[in-house]
């Protein structure tokens, strides 16, 4: 008798808890959503109204109250793809030394790690006078888009690094037996089974990067510089997005119409390439795996 | 495999841009204070239409990182907001344009004129609210910026006080970083670059300028001269200058670029 009621006392409970939780996930899901909506809403209502076909091929003038973001959007493409160009093979190779190829709990295993953790911590401003210690005196590179794609180079790798290990490490290890009892060497196994299967992780690392990239002020104030002109090479200076916007509504009056229009299409950049990646992640799991 | 390609060709494509054509253009870098560098990057713009095969590069930071930059030779100028101190006598200094620094308020604020001592008051903790210098019964919010800044230096010569004297709320950066804290703040006092206040209170941004012993701060007053607290905006060399380095300060303090000073709210040096 005794103990029938305490099960129904528990699963009335039970119920209700469970109600509660779920209102609660359900509530922080959409104060999320709501937070992304009123921040796109915000650049929509600032910004749109000085968005044009002129204002994303044209270079700046006046400070950047005139003008476009044409010379800006190049500078930030190239710094970006330098930063990726070093920091997705590194870190990627890195990601399967980790996972595949040291103990877990190894002293080599352990290091890397450990000092993947701590460039993780450091803040971006250190990477900036690092870089240009580094890249701009000591090698002489000056500010140039190349010192501001390698220091990003360096703010990306304990990204895509953890994501890859932790990617690669989700993979059933059933996936592995299989391929070395069909004789697959380890390499293969890693290129045509490991690495496919780790996409979706493998490509939200990439995204996390991206945005720190393409969200990074301090560091590049440092490194590629303030010039907004179309850069000549990679040895030339050139201002990024996030440079641009910051410059523009702190430091230039009458600069916040061109920020918001410019915050607008680093928001619109950042979604597209996201869906992009996504197509590219699945259309690779596809051409490489039959069935997941 | 796919990636292995697209990396390669990416750096392959880099390298290959990487000697820029022609014959190597004059390259020049100036790096330093944030007031200056829009203004710099507009004279660098007008210079190299002019002087073709030239390349001026504008590097911001502030103040101090122009006077590191020129020491350590990773600037061939340095651009500061103020005028150099004492310790800085190995530089040499040439004025491009003149600031001014003004106090400002929220619009909605009753305070019209402050005087030094309520000033000083103010921003060293004494007089905490509004209603001890003839406002609403309010505490006051004090805007103060950030250490190296030279609107603070040139500011705290104006009041007498050091760095430690004062008891900030808020500590910011850019000008108009400091409008945007005080428009956001009916209780607060800040000070900026008068032309980056005239030009947001003209464009219906809720800030009003105070004037100082009774001289309003306007851009007309510092270029009259009349208003105390202004700077002048200057190029620093290590050496006398030279060459590329010479042509350009002379381009930047001549009658040549007179309006596009102006078009960033400062007033040119050629006519004061």
């Amino acid at each position: 008798m005794r103990e029938i009621s305490h099960v129904e006392i528990m699963s009335s409970g039970h119920a209700r808890g469970d109600r509660m939780v779920q209102w609660v996930v359900y509530f922080a899901a959409i104060l999320v959503s709501a937070a992304f909506v009123w921040i796109v809403w915000d650049l929509v209502r600032g910004g749109i109204g000085h968005l044009s076909w002129t204002f994303l091929v044209e270079s700046s003038r006046d400070a950047g109250r005139a003008g476009g973001i044409g010379a800006v959007l190049v500078s930030t493409v190239l710094v970006l793809l330098i930063a990726l160009a070093v920091a997705l093979p590194l870190g990627w190779a890195t990601g399967a030394l980790l996972a595949e190829y040291v103990p877990a709990a190894g002293g080599l295993g352990h290091t890397v790690r450990y000092s993947l953790q701590v460039l993780a911590a450091v803040p971006s401003i250190v990477f900036g006078l690092f870089g240009n210690i580094f890249f701009c005196v000591y090698l002489g590179l000056g500010f140039s888009i190349l010192s501001g794609g390698l220091t990003l180079a360096c703010m990306l790798l304990p990204i895509l690094v953890s994501t890859a290990e932790a990617g690669l490490r989700a993979v059933p290890g059933a996936h592995r037996l299989s391929a070395t009892a069909l004789g697959m060497s380890r390499t293969a196994t890693l290129w045509h089974v490991l690495l496919p299967a780790a996409a979706p992780a493998l490509v939200a690392g990439l995204l996390l990067g991206i945005g720190r990239a393409m969200a990074e002020t301090a560091a590049l104030l440092f490194t590629s510089g303030y010039v907004d002109r179309m850069p000549d090479s990679l040895l030339d200076s050139g201002r990024t997005l996030a440079v641009h916007i910051f410059d523009l509504s702190m430091n230039v009056p009458g600069g916040d119409a061109p920020a918001y229009a410019s915050a607008l299409v680093l928001i619109a950049a950042l979604l597209l390439i996201n869906v992009l990646a996504m197509r590219f992640a699945a259309g690779w799991q596809r051409g490489k795996m039959v069935t997941v | 495999m796919k990636f292995a390609v697209a990396a390669a060709l990416v750096f392959a494509a880099g390298f290959a841009w990487l000697p820029a054509g022609e014959a190597a253009p004059q390259k020049l870098v100036l790096s330093g204070a944030s007031t200056m560098a829009p203004v710099a990057g507009e004279i660098a713009r007008r210079f190299e239409s002019r002087y073709r095969g030239t390349r001026i590069d504008v590097q911001s930071g502030g103040s101090s990182r122009g006077i590191n930059d020129v020491r350590n030779g990773l600037a061939a100028i340095g651009m500061v907001s103020r005028v150099l101190k004492p310790q800085e006598k190995d530089l040499q200094a040439h004025a491009i344009a003149w600031d001014g620094v003004g106090v400002i308020l929220h619009a909605s604020n009753p305070v019209a004129v402050l005087s030094r001592q309520q000033i000083s008051g103010i921003y060293t903790g004494k007089i905490a609210n509004w209603k001890d210098v003839g406002g609403t019964d309010s505490p006051i919010t004090v805007v103060n910026k950030a250490e190296g800044r030279s609107t603070l230096e040139l500011f705290l010569r104006y009041l007498g006080l050091k760095a430690s004297d004062i008891r900030p709320h808020v500590i910011i950066g850019d000008n108009s970083q400091g409008i945007k804290t005080v428009a956001g703040n009916s209780n607060a006092i800040g000070y900026v670059s008068i032309g980056a206040a005239e030009y947001e209170a003209k464009h219906r941004v809720p800030i009003k300028l105070l004037p100082l012993e009774g001289v309003a701060a306007t851009v007309a007053n510092v270029r009259n001269g009349t208003f105390l607290l202004s700077r002048p905006l200057n190029l620093v060399t290590g050496t006398a200058p030279k060459g590329l380095v010479r042509e350009f300060i002379e381009f930047a303090r001549s009658e040549h670029v007179d309006d596009l000073v102006e078009a960033q709210y400062f007033v040119p040096v050629s006519i004061r």
